[in-house]
């Protein structure tokens, strides 16, 4: 697929931008994706791009981590995809390391508690908007609406584990969705 | 031993965290939480928002749950442990793309998993708002940023930095 030369290192070091740059949500991210290597660097086509994005999404870990991986791979073999993820994930990983040192060092200063009763509720209405955007483009007709209200009422009344939930609605959709694309 | 099976936990958690890593926190809350009693549903909420307030996906917030209850070792071990799920299996499908992306099992399992995702995040949702809206203005401060997200494309960031300010002014 490539015509010019790409080396691991390369590789690595736009993921390493990425991974720095990459705040905002998916979407967000994508773009700068599609920016730096179809764009600018022209590494990729676009159509190989949206198949990553695909890919991205249909494999298990965050979309953006797997898209990356596939197109390292398709760029330069396992090493290549190897060399996405730690470009994506070093800036992200020191970052929160120091974070979680201050955090342990300072936890107990009334100043960060207060901070914190105004986060863990700001962490709530973030979940709520990530539903609410999750409703609106997977709850389409009435299947996958009662789906939905079926796997809460486990989840939420009847305890069940989410990781049972996740392969019974898997069979599920295998059983109601076959065929058309509802 | 402990840390070998809270890696192993944060492997399985991964390996199941279909389609975005908001998929992952509710399996995470039920294994962290419930479970192992790792970490409080206050705790829980913190990390949340350490992931929030870094660059890159959500599932980072592991490397804070590692770091805070084993150290170092803890948070090098969950980093190596949530992205080694997705190195092994996006590395295989990428191998064979064509036959997994048009395959109808991995399609129509993918129809019945999303509406599921969001059954099992409103779950969480109410045992998190349960623990952090404890009064009028956390509860002000929810609704404000559910709104100020879901219809304004904000990033998160700041609103999560704002809403600490707001935090530390109030209390």
């Amino acid at each position: 697929m490539p015509d010019i030369k790409v080396t691991t290192r390369s590789i690595f070091l736009v993921f390493l931008k990425i991974g720095t740059f990459a705040f905002g949500g998916l979407y967000s991210v994508l773009a700068f994706i599609e920016k730096e290597l179809v764009h600018k660097k022209k590494w990729i086509k676009d159509e190989d791009f949206a198949e990553s994005v695909v890919i991205g999404q249909l494999t298990p870990g965050p979309p953006i981590v797997n898209t990356g991986i596939f197109i390292g791979y398709s760029l330069k073999g396992i090493r290549g995809g190897f060399a996405t993820v730690a470009g994506q994930v070093l800036p992200s990983f020191l970052m929160i390391l120091i974070f979680s040192y201050l955090f342990m060092k300072y936890r107990d200063i009334p100043l960060l508690q207060s901070m914190l009763k105004g986060v863990g509720a700001a962490v709530v209405g973030l979940i709520a908007s990530t539903i609410y955007s999750m409703c609106k483009s997977s709850l389409r007709e009435y299947k996958s609406i009662s789906l939905a209200i079926v796997i809460f009422i486990c989840m939420a009344l009847f305890k069940f584990n989410p990781i049972s939930l996740i392969i019974a609605s898997g069979i599920a959709g295998c059983l109601f969705f076959r065929g058309g694309d509802s | 031993m402990e840390m070998m099976r809270f890696f192993w936990t944060l492997f399985y958690v991964n390996l199941f965290t279909i389609g975005g890593g908001y998929v992952m926190l509710p399996i995470l809350h039920t294994e962290i939480v419930e479970n192992y009693h790792w970490l409080t549903n206050q705790e829980f909420v913190q990390s949340i928002a350490m992931g929030q307030l870094t660059p890159g996906p959500l599932t980072i917030m592991n490397v804070f749950i590692g770091y805070k209850v084993f150290g170092f070792l803890g948070a090098v071990g969950a980093l190596i442990s949530s992205y080694l799920p997705s190195m092994i299996v996006a590395t295989i499908v990428s191998r064979y793309y064509l036959q997994f992306k048009n395959s109808w099992i991995v399609n129509s399992s993918f129809k019945g998993i999303r509406p599921a995702v969001i059954g099992l995040l409103g779950a969480v949702a109410i045992t998190l708002a349960g623990e952090s809206i404890i009064d009028l203005s956390t509860a002000a401060i929810a609704v404000g940023t559910f709104l100020i997200i879901a219809f304004t494309k904000s990033d998160p960031t700041f609103v999560i930095l704002g809403a600490g300010a707001l935090g530390a002014l109030l209390y």
